[in-house]
């Protein structure tokens, strides 16, 4: 453990309900309700919104000091109904805070009470995620959330399958991963159609968050993965996770639809690509498209062009634990030393391995010992670190809010490998 | 153990049932998506522009993870403010209770950081599990040679306008006059109160309280330093910018040390002067006075010179303005100023005084935005069809999608638009944002219909 203070000095988690937000963001027509003070949502919203440069619907339950005393069960009864009235979105997703969980809040109790009070209520799916604040960082967060939207909607009795809907290519379920960017996630369905698949994307950030200028004028979620969606899941020929975090989420739809999954922890450096394409390859039964071949070959010329400096270099790096692991094992694999590898979260810890130790810090931490390092990669609060040890700064994770286009960034597969490793040699300076 | 609401000068009962007043201390409903803040976020930004201390948040991850660093408060000095610090509270610290650790966090940040001060934000977490903070902070202090204050201001107790006058009633009781010097009040000194030197405001204005011989003693607080702050009982004036969020912690000098207080505003040209004014005439120099009379005559000539050109540009076009801070009614003349019209006005945060202010001056005609939750928001934006759009950081992107150009006035601005340079400033900024050419882009039809094509 690197940490042996009493105190986060410059941390670098987000909060487990940014995380859900984040999560909840990918689904369309989706009101996200958080559980807790208008503060816990409005510091969300500021965090995702300098990150995606984006509108972030977020409602809460604005709690005050009265449920202190007495719970915040009528509370969250109350805002269900009344953002349903005034909203009517067509899933309202919650999720708790340290402030609810404390006082333990039973958030299904509120919803059934709710439901028979409100019959007309009883068709709108909701979805709990219970993500307390002191567990876990925005990875956690994001997990639990995707885990309770499939086992919530997947089951939800409004989801029921609608036999005519015939499918025109086969549909391959995508779990991606809060490492993964907007633009990550376009281009993991487009790696994918590349292989005759449709992909049904759950949650989908790359058709919400992807800055677009179309939108309705409605505080609901626009695009993200459709309600209708979910009830194709079952038609599904396999289900591919793309984060380690993303396992148990992919090995639920694995067990109530007996379809085969595959977790892919990486999809960053040419290994990690090489096995994901191959995967495709398999699935589908189809050879490994031109296009992706030529991309892997012009990866595979950059390797040759600038071996010399990527395997000069000592890197520092300081991210949310599937991002490292992913962003980390590429560049080792290019032969980069890794001079400090510190997670958000103990999340994978023990499964993941690293040439260096994982260990768990802040960015205080990760300022005193990144010293003998000539690259950080770290989110933009980073910036302190970098500013003193005069070391330049890539960044990557959330929040990226001093650098411009984080969210359409694409680092994964062969051609996303090449644009990693372009930024960050020049990001060297 | 927390501040008495009642004494917190929240007499503002008569503006309460106005439509679109900010309901203070009132309750917000649950799912109605008002978007307002917490009473911790409120005392946070009050505080946290004390430069050379340590603000350390007793809580989750959410309270100091989601937001440090994060504000435009900008600092002549030391940087460390800026460093986010927690004792990230965790689940076996919810069980067992988290009063160790935050001894042990205190201690150990007076050793890393060399602090003044330490600052302590219990938060709702913290209260919930019942952690004396108050205690904790006494006995780490006694440990120490810095003072350890704890801010009793978890989010639970209400917008962010009570933590503000929670965070008030900090200075008063534990900072402001604990400095070891002379107690003896300085000539022509004075505290602005509420001046956050967001993107450096406070900087535009001190040139001009400079060569008028006015001594800032601090702002409360921007740029501040902590023997600064334990000397504010010097000033011989408290002026009040902009905002009546403070006006316990004024009211409360005025009682204890004699000090008289103003309200004023530098947004703006007219309010600038009016303020500078003010200030000489409260100050009671007669030659002040007389100084400051010509010098404003002749900073606003330069000014509305500068900015005519602006002006000409932005003449009459039709704006909603939205504020979120501390804004209010100052940003109505600003605009005035360059001849822009209001056609809808509305605030959040602010105070219903302050609120009351703005209404009485817009023009009668304008509209008063009642519903300040985003569906409100893009409602208006839909009926009004304004020019532009001048408004908080928290807008920004959905005023985009609207594709209507949008100027950012609050915290997470870039640039300074306080005093006459700033006026410059904002005009300039203004003049962009309304006359970029990507409006006209935006708004294209495409592909084009059929026939206009060939033009």
């Amino acid at each position: 453990m690197a940490k042996t203070r009493h105190y986060d000095g410059n941390p670098q988690k987000n909060s487990p309900a940014l995380g859900a937000t984040l999560a909840y963001l990918g689904v369309n027509g989706l009101l996200a309700l958080l559980h807790g003070s208008q503060g816990c949502s409005s510091f969300i919203r500021l965090q995702l919104s300098r990150h995606y440069k984006e509108p972030i619907p977020l409602n809460s339950t604005a709690l005050l000091e009265d449920t202190v005393i007495f719970g915040g069960w009528e509370h969250l009864k109350k805002g269900i109904a009344v953002a349903a009235d005034k909203y009517k979105p067509q899933i309202i997703g919650v999720m708790s805070t340290g402030l609810t969980e404390t006082f333990g809040d039973d958030m299904a109790s509120a919803l059934t009470s709710l439901r028979s009070e409100r019959p007309d209520l009883v068709d709108l799916p909701v979805v709990l995620a219970s993500t307390p604040d002191y567990i876990g960082s925005m990875q956690e967060g994001y997990q639990l959330t995707v885990e309770a939207l499939l086992t919530t909607l997947a089951e939800h009795p409004a989801n029921t399958l609608d036999q005519s809907y015939a499918e025109q290519a086969p549909s391959i379920a995508l779990l991606p991963g809060c490492h993964l960017t907007p633009g990550d996630v376009e281009e993991l369905k487009e790696i994918v159609m590349e292989f005759g698949f449709k992909p049904i994307t759950i949650p989908d950030l790359s058709i919400s968050l992807d800055g677009h200028a179309e939108l309705e004028a409605a505080p609901v979620v626009q695009g993200g993965t459709l309600l209708e969606d979910f009830q194709r899941l079952p038609k599904c020929s396999a289900c591919l996770s793309f984060g380690l975090s993303m396992e148990k989420a992919g090995d639920f739809l694995k067990q109530m639809y007996e379809i085969p999954h595959l977790n892919f922890p990486s999809i960053t450096g040419l290994t990690a690509s090489d096995a994901f394409v191959l995967a495709l390859a398999k699935i589908s039964g189809k050879p490994i498209p031109e296009k992706l071949l030529r991309q892997r070959s012009r990866l595979l010329d950059t390797l040759a062009d600038y071996h010399d400096q990527l395997g000069g270099q000592k890197i520092a790096i300081a991210l949310e634990m599937d991002l490292l692991y992913s962003l980390a094992s590429c560049l080792v694999e290019v032969g980069s030393e890794l001079t400090v590898a510190l997670a958000a979260s103990q999340a994978g810890i023990h499964r993941l391995s690293l040439p260096i130790p994982i260990e768990v810090g802040d960015l205080e931490t990760f300022e005193e010992r990144a010293v003998h390092s000539n690259l950080i990669i770290a989110n933009s609060n980073g910036r302190q670190a970098a500013g003193l040890l005069k070391i330049p700064h890539l960044r990557a994770g959330l929040p990226v809010f001093d650098r411009v286009g984080y969210p359409q960034k694409r680092w994964i597969g062969y051609e996303g490998t090449q644009q990693f490793l372009f930024d960050m040699l020049n990001s060297l300076g | 153990m927390f501040t008495n609401l009642t004494k917190l000068d929240l007499k503002d009962k008569k503006c309460m049932s106005d439509a679109g007043s900010p309901k203070l201390c009132m309750k917000a409903l649950p799912g109605e998506g008002a978007e307002r803040s917490c009473a911790y976020d409120g005392a946070r930004v009050v505080l946290m522009p004390i430069t050379d201390v340590a603000h350390l948040v007793h809580g989750p991850i959410a309270c100091a993870g989601n937001s440090w660093d994060n504000r435009g408060a900008r600092s002549s000095g030391s940087q460390l403010y800026r460093r986010g610090l927690t004792t990230d509270i965790m689940e076996n610290d919810v069980i067992y209770g988290g009063e160790a650790k935050l001894k042990e966090a205190i201690l150990e940040i007076a050793a890393r950081h060399n602090p003044k001060a330490i600052f302590v934000y219990a938060t709702c977490v913290s209260s919930l599990i019942g952690d004396d903070v108050d205690k904790i902070c006494r006995e780490a202090e006694a440990g120490l040679t810095i003072p350890v204050i704890a801010v009793n201001c978890p989010g639970f107790l209400g917008d962010k306008n009570i933590g503000n006058r929670i965070a008030g009633e900090v200075l008063f009781d534990r900072v402001i006059g604990t400095g070891v010097g002379s107690d003896e009040k300085i000539p022509l000194s004075i505290n602005l109160i509420g001046e956050y030197n967001i993107a450096g405001d406070l900087w535009g204005v001190l040139p001009d309280l400079k060569n008028l011989g006015i001594t800032l003693q601090t702002a409360i607080t921007g740029d501040a330093k902590f023997d600064d702050l334990r000397s504010a009982h010097r000033a011989s004036l408290n002026v009040l910018i902009c905002s009546k969020s403070l006006t316990n912690l004024v009211r409360k000098m005025e009682i204890r040390y004699g000090i008289p207080f103003m309200e004023g505003s530098f947004y703006g040209i007219h309010d600038t002067s009016e303020t500078l004014v003010n200030i000489a005439k409260a100050l009671g120099d007669p030659d002040l006075v007389e100084r400051t009379l010509v010098y404003v005559q002749k900073k606003e000539e330069e000014t509305r010179k500068t900015i005519a050109e602006y002006k000409k540009l932005l003449e009459n076009k039709q704006a909603i303005l939205f504020t979120g801070g501390v804004k209010t009614w100052s940003m109505v003349s600003t605009l005035a100023e360059l001849g822009i019209n209001i056609l809808a006005g509305g605030t959040q945060n602010s105070t219903p005084e302050d609120f009351q202010r703005m209404k009485e001056l817009m023009d009668p005609s304008a509209q008063i935005i009642e519903d300040t939750s985003s569906a409100g928001f893009l409602k208006i934006i839909a009926e009004k069809k304004p020019d532009l759009i001048v408004a908080g950081g928290k807008t920004k992107y959905l005023a985009h999608k609207t594709r209507t150009p949008f100027l950012d006035i609050n915290h997470g601005r870039k640039l300074p638009y306080a005093g006459y340079q700033g006026m410059v400033t904002f005009a300039e900024s203004l003049t962009r944002t309304v006359l970029s050419p990507v409006w006209g882009l935006l708004k294209q039809e495409f592909p084009p219909k059929e026939g206009e094509l060939d033009g």
